[in-house]
């Protein structure tokens, strides 16, 4: 076969980013040359491959999942019941949170060649059977904790199930960590909201990964299987149409906007960081839905970029806006469809980005944007 | 030390659903009553520090306003999931629960 091979293919974007990232200064710049050298790749990408997969097994580890049990207790992490590699036990929860925590790594490693959650192969622990009636799940900076949601009460007041019973409510915590390594969103107002909007943006993703649905075929539901029978709703969240989720006597209405001019200015929830991730997660349901196809291909490509690379702590949402709008230049031109598509997602929010002209040609295009994701050229902004 | 009321604020987590409830313990029954009465002094509520949060990244915790007046003095805490200590997670949950029932009526 003498069919040229674009770059990505030729030497794994994990390895580059690996050797980018981790290797002495002559190894970046090996790598750097590497792909910046077109015509002498062919003939040294045996070589780099070799030696930097032999690097990349001694510098990091692979996916690694520890399952403990809180035993409905508080404290943290509780006694490992489950570990990579071991056999399902008899307790769903701990099989939910160890089948969950792996098509989160999955989704992470083998679409945007991110090792774990810190890049560099981080255990993921989580923690099941926290506390008693915990109607609730999330990060504490180091793993995923799960509550059981309304075990302690008879079943006619059920509200809730296990928080590990979805999907993506494991990616979207997991994510809470992605995020915490890279773009370290402050968790208030805005930057809040976006942090949120993140997770559950790539929890959906896992979620559509494993199920391998398209954009189209996908419920872009939150939390779908934890409300009980006894709610009148389908999940906590809609990416599709913020703000129905549920309208329930007890829990009241999805108080989600999908739009600016529906902004909710509160005190409450650091700001309402999970009420207003509607508005970037309703414009990035309508980019996934317009590129059509699978979503974390193209859209979700854009986000994680955007994530890992340019978003800063105190981004508000133009910022967002305007940083995926350049993304989505870098990975696939200025005016192509992907960039078409996010300017309309941004503003059916309400969100305005690029004006009427284009933006500045950034130059480079592909070869420059796979260096920004492996981290061998510096961030744009 | 006589309760007279507590109010009580649920508000964040992965839902971000808010519940609230504002008891006059007279109104209790008299065992509810003496329950909460007994993990308020159980916890020595009226010396816990205001701020007890000090976990700000912990993305989707619960974060917990609990107000007690006594005839004497009035006094708020606030705290999330992880600092909250553990002789406190009896009363939250109780709180908890009451919060909700009052909600559904």
């Amino acid at each position: 076969m003498h069919k040229r091979s674009p770059i990505n293919c030729i030497v794994p974007p994990h390895v580059l980013r690996n050797i980018a990232t981790h290797g002495t200064d002559a190894q970046k710049n090996l790598a750097i040359e590497t792909i910046k050298g077109s015509a002498q790749m062919r003939g040294q990408r045996q070589a780099l491959a070799e030696f930097s997969v032999a690097a990349f097994r001694v510098a990091v580890g692979g996916k690694e999942r520890v399952i403990y049990d809180a035993k409905h207790g508080s404290s943290l992490p509780g006694t490992v019941v489950r570990k990579e590699g071991e056999a399902p036990t008899a307790d769903v929860a701990v099989n939910e949170a160890y089948d969950g925590s792996g098509y989160t790594y999955d989704l992470y490693n083998d679409i945007y060649q991110r090792n774990s959650i810190d890049g560099n192969g981080m255990r993921l622990d989580s923690t099941v059977h926290y506390r008693v009636g915990y109607d609730n799940a999330f990060w504490d900076g180091e793993q995923m904790v799960y509550g059981d949601g309304d075990e302690n009460l008879p079943e006619s007041e059920r509200l809730f199930n296990r928080f590990t019973i979805a999907l993506d409510v494991i990616g979207h915590e997991l994510t809470h960590g992605v995020t915490q390594y890279e773009a370290k969103l402050t968790y208030s107002q805005q930057p809040g909201a976006l942090n949120e909007s993140m997770s559950d943006v790539f929890g959906s993703l896992v979620k559509q990964h494993h199920l391998q649905q398209t954009a189209a075929d996908a419920d872009w539901l939150i939390g779908q299987g934890l409300l009980t029978q006894n709610v009148k709703g389908v999940a906590l969240r809609s990416m599709k149409a913020p703000g129905t989720a549920y309208d329930d006597p007890v829990l009241g209405k999805d108080p989600q906007p999908a739009h600016m001019k529906d902004y909710v200015n509160t005190l409450n929830d650091n700001g309402g960081v999970h009420i207003n991730s509607g508005i970037p997660n309703h414009a990035f349901y309508i980019i996934a839905t317009e590129l059509g196809g699978y979503a974390w291909e193209k859209a979700g490509q854009i986000w994680y970029v955007t994530l890992k690379d340019k978003l800063a702590a105190n981004s508000k949402f133009q910022d967002c806006a305007n940083l995926t709008y350049q993304t989505a230049a870098d990975l696939f031109g200025v005016g192509s469809l992907e960039q078409q598509a996010v300017q309309k997602g941004w503003a059916e929010v309400g969100i305005t980005v690029g004006g009427t002209t284009p933006p500045p040609d950034t130059g480079g295009g592909c070869l420059e944007a796979l260096l920004r994701l492996v981290g061998a050229a510096p961030a744009k902004q | 030390m006589q309760i007279e009321r507590i109010k009580f604020e649920r508000t964040g987590g992965f839902a971000g659903i808010r519940i609230a409830t504002d008891l006059k313990l007279d109104d209790l029954p008299d065992e509810q009553a003496h329950t909460i009465s007994e993990l308020l002094d159980d916890l020595d509520f009226g010396e816990l520090p205001e701020q007890m949060m000090n976990d700000a990244n912990m993305p989707d915790q619960f974060t917990y306003t609990i107000t007690v007046e006594t005839k004497k003095w009035e006094h708020t805490v606030i705290t999330g999931d992880v600092s909250a200590p553990e002789k406190m997670q009896e009363l939250l949950q109780l709180l908890n629960r009451l919060a909700r029932t009052q909600k559904k009526q």
